[in-house]
């Protein structure tokens, strides 16, 4: 039996109607068609699927549609818009190279951000902790912490 | 006077990729992000036996249940695949050969109802005798796996030997193997054993087909060969390649050599043949992906070397057994590139090297980071550096004494080597870990060095388009795998054209309309796709400062191009590439550059001896926990002899990437199976692969021996950045501790096992 869910991605508010049995993921791919979260491995091992549930990372595909009714999720989509700056994270990706085939870098970008929204001071160490649940396999994380580090540094630029 | 027009050369800058921006936002379209009208979904019916007959196939309830628009079998399709030799069906043909084969599969209006509906096939099968180990399937009473190996076709350097589970052999000798062993002061020998390992690409397969009303086929599929996979399927179903196009989607998310060849297009071709120009897509799931996609090749290596006194190698023989799964896929050329680099990057002066791909019941090995050299160096360099300790010889010392420099002579193809960066990537990378530095207990370091191949003959086309605009329009059919080709193309057709890198586009393949490209593997692509851009940009300029000298009324050596702009050299007025067309062409034409690189060397493809080499040597620091039998990696140096690095942060990329994909196979990837065959770990939870916990201090460091042919003197680096990485390792753990493991993973279980075995055994 279908069910209805209200949900807001990005600000905005939505309604689906599905199946109790699919995933946050499905619902933001298939209906919604935000692409951007991506799906590695549907059952919580990789981080591609990474978004923002009530502000704290988690892995959509490990959560049923039922579950975030009511509920406020933030994607990939929802980090930058066209033609307005990106997000300090995500121009440290660009300049430090922390980017390959791209798979994993929607993930990626949304658990750095979480990490520097909690902890905008963070250590090489928590760095790497806050990304362990995020595969990637092309950069062998060397820039990818480097960026997480640099855009920790632009944040604090931008709060002084 | 002659006015300097300051123009920064493009080329060793590390310019931002030109995909950072969609990639970093979401919004880079990959496989599975793309929807169609009509579109159907297809599921796969896999195999549960490794060898069995099928006896029965009842597909008629998948066929009556609502929402299933097709459903196929083996019989549908009767074609068989495979670049190197055609053994392969689309789906399973009387026979399946591994667990995860294909059998049957369904298309209908969603995913949910062909999933239902694959369960509703009733298969039965008879099982046969399997047979696992690469060893076992090459006893003579070992089961046949494939009875019809000789009505295979098959390229030319690829020889089965049917009757037998040898799906191809290599044999290279140069020298006096006999004289060389009886002139060594120490022979010794040794046999290595290899695990497979998996890609781990994070994007799962997938591919969308759709047979029109004329039944012209298109494939939309992230592969690495867009003109191979037609040529593949062409040859395969025996209709001319313009029946078939295949375009890719505008990214891919991560290869390593296993988005090749044919995978999940065949049966997605199968069921779009029944579909009514309906699309179909499949995507596998990750578990599909593990199981039913392509591994590396598991091995064993016998090498003997023989040596005098003072380290100089005289001889060398090695025996390579790959372990090449239930179809040859690329498995040929993947023994045959590891018996390419059979002895190691040394001058040595009698060798024999012998390669056996072998088929066995596993999953189809094939292309995998490396293409048959991690294994064959996990090998010759453990055992170089047990030679060196019986020698009582360091073992970069002996590497650097024998190490190939400028002229040598390729020791197994007997080529004269040219731009060859060895020792100074030796030396970089034992410098950067402090190698004669004098470390505490449990600490040690190791060395490896390697030298690779890429296939060749091999071709490349391109054109370079400068639209009225004056934008510009690379076409070619490379694809972005994530290793930054279209910024690297983007440099190259930025510096050769003098334009300015934003005015340039790279196309997305599409075999309608872009042109051929052998294959963006084998880290081919900057070298041979670089110089058919490069040439395809030289020639759109001279079109451009032909029209231009009409305007300037001057010859067209007197003027130049940079920053988008046309200039007379001795100064004047600067004209944009715009204003060139558009004053010339006042209702607008495009100006089209074509290039093509094809090396000048004889032979078929794979045949000859490689248009260029790659050389690197890694140095590894690391310290052991002898109570837990832990490696923890201190620092890692990398050195890469790149011909010339275009882009430095991209080719650091590579190297980081690379090695810590290395460290992975090392030190605990390992692909297990039960002993019927059924893979035990086919998901990131059991199938660890390092995350960014695991990540080491890598020190990647660039060597540059200019190539005369390379762009900008440009070769390759992608594939090689991981293959010394085991040995490296290896011979740090006995640097550290003394004990010599010689199969891989090395787990902390068989390093504490091995420890505790040189402590007690005596
Ligand atoms: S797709 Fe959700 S964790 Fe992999
Ligand atoms: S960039 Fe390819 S998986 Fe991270």
């Amino acid at each position: 039996m279908k069910q209805r869910i209200k949900l807001f991605v990005n600000g905005e508010a939505y309604e689906v109607y599905t199946e109790p049995n699919r995933t946050l993921l499905d619902v933001l791919r298939e209906d919604l068609e935000l692409t951007g979260t991506k799906r590695g491995c549907d059952s919580g091992e990789c981080g591609a699927c990474t978004v923002l549930l009530n502000g704290k990372p988690v892995n959509s595909c490990l959560i049923l549609a039922p579950e975030v009714d009511g509920q406020s999720v933030v994607t990939i989509e929802g980090i930058s818009k066209p033609n307005l700056p990106l997000h300090p994270v995500q121009e440290a990706f660009i300049e430090k190279w922390a980017i390959q085939c791209g798979f994993c870098t929607p993930g990626m970008v949304i658990s750095a951000k979480a990490l520097l929204d909690r902890n905008p001071e963070p250590s090489e160490e928590e760095i790497k902790l806050a990304l362990a649940g995020n595969l990637c396999r092309c950069t062998g994380y060397v820039k990818i912490v480097e960026a997480v580090k640099a855009a920790a540094e632009k944040m604090k630029e931008g709060r002084s | 006077m002659t006015v300097q027009i300051s123009r920064e050369s493009l080329i060793g800058k590390s310019l931002t990729r030109v995909d950072a921006l969609e990639k970093v936002t979401g919004r880079a379209v990959y496989g599975d992000d793309i929807k169609m009208t009509g579109l159907l979904y297809g599921k796969i019916l896999r195999s549960p036996k490794a060898h069995a007959k099928i006896k029965r196939i009842d597909v008629s309830k998948a066929l009556a249940l609502e929402g299933v628009k097709a459903v196929v079998t083996g019989k549908d399709a009767p074609f068989r695949g495979g670049e190197a030799l055609r053994d392969q069906p689309f789906l399973a043909i009387d026979k399946v050969r591994f667990v995860g084969e294909p059998v049957a599969a369904v298309a209908a209006v969603d995913e949910r109802i062909a999933e239902e509906a694959i369960k509703l096939i009733e298969v039965e099968y008879e099982d046969l005798p399997a047979v696992f180990d690469v060893m076992d399937a090459l006893k003579p009473d070992a089961p046949i796996i494939h009875e019809e190996l000789h009505t295979y076709e098959h390229i030319p350097i690829v020889q089965p030997v049917p009757g037998t589970n040898i799906c191809a052999k290599f044999e290279f000798e140069r020298g006096d193997l006999e004289k060389g062993f009886a002139e060594a002061d120490v022979v010794i020998e040794d046999t290595f054993t290899f695990a497979p390992s998996h890609h781990g690409q994070i994007e799962p397969f997938m591919a969308i087909a759709q047979v029109d009303y004329n039944g012209r086929i298109t494939v939309w599929v992230p592969n690495d060969a867009p003109s191979r996979l037609r040529k593949d399927l062409s040859d395969a179903m025996k209709i001319p390649q313009d029946r078939i196009r295949v375009i890719s989607p505008p990214y891919m998310g991560g290869g390593f050599g296993g988005k090749g060849g044919l995978k999940v297009e065949m049966v997605c071709i199968a069921l779009a043949m029944k579909t009514e120009c309906r699309p179909v897509k499949i995507r596998l799931t990750r578990e599909e992906t593990f199981e039913a996609t392509l591994t590396r090749h598991g091995a064993v290596c016998w090498v003997k070397m023989g040596a005098k006194k003072d380290g100089r190698i005289v001889a060398c023989h090695s025996k390579l057994y790959y372990n090449t799964g239930a179809y040859a896929e690329k498995g040929p050329t993947v023994t045959l590139h590891g018996c390419e680099s059979g002895v190691g990057p040394y001058d040595i002066p009698n060798i024999k090297v012998e390669g056996y791909c072998v088929y066995t019941n596993r999953p189809v090995a094939g292309a995998l980071r490396g293409y048959g050299l991690p294994q064959s160096s996990w090998a010759h360099e453990s055992l170089v550096d047990m030679l060196a300790h019986k020698l009582g010889l360091d073992p970069l010392e002996i590497r650097l004494k024998n190490a190939l420099v400028e002229g040598s002579i390729n020791p197994i193809r007997g080529d004269e080597l040219f731009s060859v960066g060895l020792k100074e990537c030796l030396e970089k990378a034992a410098k950067a870990i402090d190698w004669y530095k004098k470390r505490p207990p449990n600490r040690g370091v190791g060395i490896a060095c390697e030298y690779k191949a890429t296939k060749t003959p091999s071709g490349s086309t391109a054109f370079v388009r400068i639209e009225q605009d004056g934008s510009v329009e690379v076409v070619t059919s490379s694809v972005e795998i994530g290793q930054g080709v279209r910024t690297i193309l983007t440099q190259i057709v930025a510096e050769e054209l003098g334009a300015s890198p934003n005015m340039i586009k790279v196309t997305v393949p599409d075999t309608d309309y872009t042109p051929f490209d052998a294959s963006t593997t084998a880290s081919r692509t900057t070298f041979h796709m670089g110089n058919a851009v490069r040439e395809a940009a030289r020639d759109a300029k001279k079109q451009l400062l032909e029209l231009a000298s009409k305007l300037y009324g001057i010859s067209p050596e007197r003027l130049d191009t940079w920053d988008g702009k046309v200039f007379p050299k001795e100064g004047g007025k600067e004209m944009s590439f715009r204003e060139v067309i558009t004053s010339h062409y006042r209702a607008g034409l495009s100006i089209l550059g074509r290039g093509s690189y094809y090396p000048n060397i004889p032979g078929t493809l794979f045949s000859a001896h490689s248009v260029f080499y790659m050389y690197a040597a890694h140095a590894v620091e690391i310290e052991v926990d002898p109570e837990t039998g832990v490696i923890t990696i201190l620092k890692y140096a990398a050195a890469h002899d790149v011909g010339r690095a275009i882009n430095p942060k991209a080719c650091e990329g590579q190297i980081e990437g690379g090695v810590l994909q290395g460290i992975g196979s090392t030190l605990y990837e390992e692909i297990l199976f039960d002993d019927k065959g059924v893979m035990l770990n086919p998901n990131f939870r059991d199938y660890k692969m390092p995350t960014s916990m695991d990540m080491p201090k890598v020190i990647p460091i660039i060597v540059e021996a200019p190539h005369k042919e390379g762009p900008f003197g440009a070769k390759g680096i992608g594939e090689i950045t991981l293959v010394p990485v085991s040995p490296a390792i290896a011979n740090a753990l006995f640097n550290a501790i003394g004990v010599r493991i010689k199969d891989l993973p090395l787990t902390a279980e068989k390093v504490y096992f091995a420890i505790k075995k040189q402590k007690g055994g005596n």
